[in-house]
């Protein structure tokens, strides 16, 4: 099977939900994209693994 | 009619509090402002003229009678209909929530009215605030003031237009991938997205929990300062809210900007942008140079990563709120709008709790090498000059007009998932009458920086003045 035609038969099945026009299926097809972006990024990044909290930071970073 | 519609949101209040006009007759003058323009740029959902002749009523008697005023006492607003107001409708510009009337109203809006503003109408938006360009299957596409066939921008664009045909002084936008700023560029009038947390959502339609941002409208820096001061501030009944003390907002704008240091970034933001769009720029940090700023041209670290994770975090959480409409009534929504949900559930749980994992530590990387060289950083707010609604109809162009419909809000969306304060202000107009937007951006909670330098520009240049013949 096709990107495609796998990812919407996982929509269908976890979640219910069949594709509602050809627009859905084309940015679905983008989604490869994503997976492009997020694998240029593995092991770019070095962090400590320690619980993080997004708050926390916007208040570490202000002024 | 009376020009009593010019004023701006300060000089409204003022107006009022001198007595050189009542809070009755300003409201008589954004409805007839209303009725003059609504025809052209289809900015309204509903109005509530009768609840707003009361409340305006009710504020000239009060000032009759001494009592105390509230920094924006008397001041007719229209917001985008998607705050909610007990009583009230709330569409969400959607037909699935067209009869929809909550019975509770939102913190924002709250502290709007006690701060003596009322709402006097609901105004277009993109359907449940999910596009950039102001299309509207439900109740029609919100046309730009300054060239109709043009897009507004979105989500708030019934906020922009409003704002710029002087139908209201101030509006609340909300920002999720620069729903706020969009608007703000693309109908020449100036919108603060502020830090994630800093004012409540509390009674405010979700669309992205983790990026979703309330902020003002308005025609001026000093506008948008004084609306969000008083909507600004912990609230109990968000407990996302900040809880970090407001700043007077105004007192920070004195045209100051020596050393103020405004980076450029050289490797995203300007690349591609459209030549008019570039020069614009140029020629507002050239006047914010003249006013003691530095202009630092830098590249900007993590840009990759920002906008690999970016990508995920509203689309998975968009799709979670919408999953029940998404199996019950699909075909409720607009091509565009279901078609940008669906692939949402199709992201792995993993990639988008990596996203979450990684944005504080993104958020102290960036700002720990981009804010030690800089103050602020500067861009387009949107890199081209503005597409017509035609050009980005999804549900009636061709294959491919997604692209062209995603491209407008590309500079925007890296500062929803930083949650670093960003606004739009007006830097020129491009070769077809349409206004340029310049974004700023700053460190988390530095807003008041944010609007002094907005305002110092706008102390220098008309950008801002320039009203649309509508």
């Amino acid at each position: 099977m096709s990107f495609l035609a796998d990812t919407e038969a996982m929509i269908a099945t976890w979640h219910g939900i069949a594709a509602p026009n050809d627009t859905a299926r084309r940015l679905t097809a983008d989604l490869a994209e994503t997976i492009a972006a997020f694998e240029a990024v593995r092991g770019s990044l070095r962090f400590e693994d320690e619980p993080s909290s997004f708050e926390a930071a916007l208040q570490a970073c202000k002024e | 009619m009376s020009a009593a519609h010019l004023l701006g949101l300060v000089e409204a209040a003022e107006a009022i509090a001198r007595r050189e006009i009542t809070a009755v007759e300003l409201l008589e003058a954004s409805l007839a402002r209303l009725d003059a323009v609504n025809p052209t740029l289809n900015v309204e959902i509903w109005r509530d003229a009768e609840g707003a002749r009361a409340a305006a009523e009710a504020a000239d008697t009060a000032l009759a009678n001494g009592a105390a005023l509230g920094r924006l006492h008397g001041v007719p607003l229209a917001h985008k209909d998607m705050y909610y107001q007990a009583g009230k409708p709330a569409t969400c510009g959607s037909a699935i929530r067209r009869d929809f009337v909550p019975d509770y109203t939102a913190t924002v809006i709250d502290r709007l009215n006690a701060a003596g503003a009322y709402s006097f109408a609901g105004l277009n938006m993109a359907e449940f605030a999910q596009n950039p360009t102001g299309h509207n299957k439900a109740f029609g596409d919100c046309h730009n003031p300054w060239n109709t066939p043009y897009i507004t921008g979105g989500s708030s664009s019934g906020s922009g237009a409003a704002v710029a045909a002087c139908v209201t002084a101030g509006s609340l936008g909300s920002d999720t991938g620069g729903s706020i700023r969009l608007p703000a560029s693309a109908c020449g009038v100036t919108g603060v997205k502020p830090t994630q947390t800093r004012v409540s959502r509390y009674g405010v339609m979700p669309l992205s929990f983790s990026a979703d941002n309330v902020g003002p409208l308005a025609r001026s820096a000093r506008d948008c300062a004084r609306m969000l001061a008083i909507i600004a501030g912990h609230d109990s009944r968000d407990p996302t809210s900040a809880r970090e003390p407001v700043p007077d907002y105004e007192s920070a704008l004195n045209g100051d900007l020596r050393g103020q240091r405004i980076g450029v970034p050289t490797n995203a933001f300007t690349v591609g942008a459209d030549a008019p769009v570039l020069a614009a720029m140029e020629a507002a940090l050239q006047v914010l140079e003249a006013r003691g700023a530095r202009i630092i041209r830098l590249k900007l670290p993590l840009m990759d990563a920002i906008n690999a994770y970016n990508a995920v975090v509203a689309r998975v959480e968009a799709a979670a709120i919408h999953a029940e409409w998404m199996r019950s009534q699909p075909q409720s929504y607009a091509q565009h709008l279901s078609g940008r949900i669906y692939p949402g559930f199709a992201i792995p749980g993993p990639y988008y709790v990596e996203a979450l994992a990684r944005r504080g530590p993104l958020l102290r990387a960036f700002c720990r090498e981009v804010f030690a060289k800089v103050d602020l950083l500067a861009t387009p707010t949107i890199p081209t000059c503005l597409p017509t609604l035609a050009e980005t109809d999804i549900d009636h162009g061709p294959p491919g007009t997604e692209r062209r419909f995603l491209a407008v809000s590309v500079n925007t969306r890296p500062f929803n998932y930083l949650g670093l304060p960003a606004s739009s202000q007006p830097c020129g107009f491009d070769p077809h009458g349409l206004p340029i937007g310049l974004q700023l951006a700053a460190r988390p909670f530095a807003e008041a920086r944010l609007l002094r330098v907005a305002d110092g520009l706008q102390r220098d240049t008309d950008w801002h003045l320039a009203r649309a013949e509508v």
